[in-house]
């Protein structure tokens, strides 16, 4: 079951027309491509999609790339909206969008439910969690990744012993509990949960029934279970193999810019190019990308790039681009100057446009010697512009 | 007084009901379908529901959900002649199970601790 509900509010204007899950993310892919992905190098292929919030960018999405699962094999992707089934109410929590879809659960009746958030960055092996959860004889498994103890404000932490048998769950604690020996560190939930169906079932019903919940896994359902249940903690492996282990909730606009810098530099915290952890998207056909103009004379006349991952589709024409992200069909003309920036689907920059640091939506027509990122006090004027300075410009934005 | 809706597709149980339950002292309001039950739910506002699950129209299952959408802390006793619909989680919303029986000792019985329940 996967959550991909979310909002995405500090997303914003990103997540004007789409939800969380929708936003397009290095050149190609949407964020809710990893957590599929990693359902599929995992092996599992019976999945729902619970959406609720500006879900039409997500369900096109969906249905555009992953109508890959074989019904005749009783594979299945669903995108299962908010029904109001029971109530009239849209999902009040995490806990509350499986309530509402006990009857889901009642047609297939699995022994193991995977429950995860359709808003996260990273690459995971959900099958040897399930094989830990089995091991372990648990009745719900939190998958969770160890973080300096700095950053428990923004958090939800989990207090283990030993043997990582849960102990409490925190929300965002300004003094966290630390993992015994390792005071630096803290467990964060990464929102990845192992249940026992019937387990999960009785106590979303119990929560349900709680006229003071907040029907949150982290916040109720957890607290709930800790003491009766058995409750562990599965450390994050991950498939990405790098030194740190790589795990990203892109919840704000300097974490979504900062993270698609990282694609483009040289040594990738986040790796793409893993021939074992093939990450799938919907990709139109495109023609290849192409560069075009190579002229010194009369006037330096070059198209080029430089560091920047280039989708299939765009045409640099006579334009030069430094460490930005293309996504497919971008158009950039001549003598236009484009760095640190991200260009979504069909972005036209025009001949002597400068664009610096900033994220520029689908099909948005930047016009001839308009300049972005190069003035503060007149972008600000007009864009939305993130604490740190980088420029948005939401779809549907016409420039004169 | 506490009122108690019953809801059964066997009117001659509804009849049985209403007079052992009037007996014990609670107002007793009857449906026989889930339709029905849940228009006199709206309507007279029950402190618990007795319900079957077999029944034409809307199944208790149904009703259930349904009822437990509009009032997610209210009590129902699932009354059933099939013991099977302990295991279906569907059900597990409701308060409590009884077997149906013309014996209404227990269902009596729960309905007592239903509303004891609720009042602490």
């Amino acid at each position: 079951m996967i959550l991909a509900g979310g909002k995405g509010e500090r997303l914003y204007p990103l997540t004007q027309d789409r939800a969380k899950p929708a936003v397009p993310f290095g050149g190609i892919y949407r964020i809710i491509d990893f957590t599929l992905s990693n359902c599929l190098n995992s092996g599992i292929r019976r999945v729902n999609l619970l959406t609720q919030y500006k879900s039409l960018s997500l369900n096109r999405h969906i249905m555009q790339g992953w109508n890959i699962f074989n019904a005749e094999l009783d594979e299945f992707i669903n995108l299962i909206p908010a029904q109001q089934r029971v109530g009239e109410d849209w999902y009040l929590g995490t806990a509350d969008a499986i309530y509402q879809n006990i009857y889901v659960l009642q047609i297939d009746r699995p022994d193991l439910i995977l429950i995860l958030s359709g808003d996260h960055v990273y690459k995971m092996n959900y099958t040897d969690m399930i094989e830990h959860h089995l091991q372990k004889k648990a009745d719900l498994t939190v998958g969770v990744i160890e973080m300096n103890k700095s950053l428990s404000r923004q958090l939800g932490v989990l207090q283990v012993d030993e043997e990582f048998r849960i102990l409490g769950f925190e929300e965002k604690p300004e003094v966290p509990k630390t993992i015994p020996g390792y005071p630096d560190l803290i467990l964060a939930n990464m929102g990845i949960y192992v249940f026992n169906t019937e387990m999960l079932v009785r106590r979303v019903i119990e929560d349900a029934k709680d006229p003071n919940s907040q029907h949150d896994f982290g916040r109720n359902i957890i607290p709930a279970m800790t003491g009766n249940d058995r409750l562990f903690a599965y450390s994050f492996q991950d498939e990405n193999k790098k030194t740190a282990k790589y795990w990203r909730d892109i919840g704000t606009l300097e974490a979504y810019f900062e993270a698609s810098m990282d694609l483009v530099s040289i040594d990738p915290l986040f790796n793409l190019y893993d021939p074992d952890w093939p990450i799938r998207t919907y990709y139109p056909p495109t023609p290849p990308a192409k560069t075009v103009f190579y002229e010194a004379q009369p006037q330096k006349r070059v198209g080029c790039t430089y560091n920047s991952l280039i989708s299939a589709g765009c045409i640099i024409s006579g334009g030069e681009v430094f460490r930005s992200i293309l996504s497919p069909g971008v158009r950039i003309h001549s003598y236009a100057e484009v760095s640190d920036s991200i260009l979504m689907d069909s972005v036209d920059i025009g001949r002597h446009a400068r664009v610096r640091r900033a994220i520029i939506d689908k099909g948005v027509k930047i016009p001839e010697g308009y300049q972005i990122g190069v003035n503060p006090e007149e972008d600000a004027a007009k864009f939305t512009v993130s604490a740190s300075g980088i420029v948005v410009i939401p779809k549907g934005t016409i420039l004169a | 007084m506490e009122k108690v809706l019953c809801v059964d597709d066997d009117l001659s149980l509804l009849r049985l009901y209403e007079d052992e339950l009037t007996e014990e002292g609670y107002e007793v309001i009857l449906a026989k379908d889930g339709k029905e039950a849940l228009a006199k739910f709206e309507k007279e506002t029950p402190q618990v529901v007795v319900m079957d699950i077999r029944m034409p129209v809307m199944d208790g299952i149904e009703a259930l959900t349904t009822l437990l959408g509009k009032d997610r802390q209210v009590p129902v006793i699932l009354n059933t002649a099939y013991p099977q619909y302990k295991e279906n989680f569907m059900t597990w919303g409701a308060e409590a199970y009884v077997v149906k029986s013309s014996d209404l000792t227990e269902l009596k019985q729960k309905i007592r601790e239903v509303l004891g329940k609720r009042k602490k």
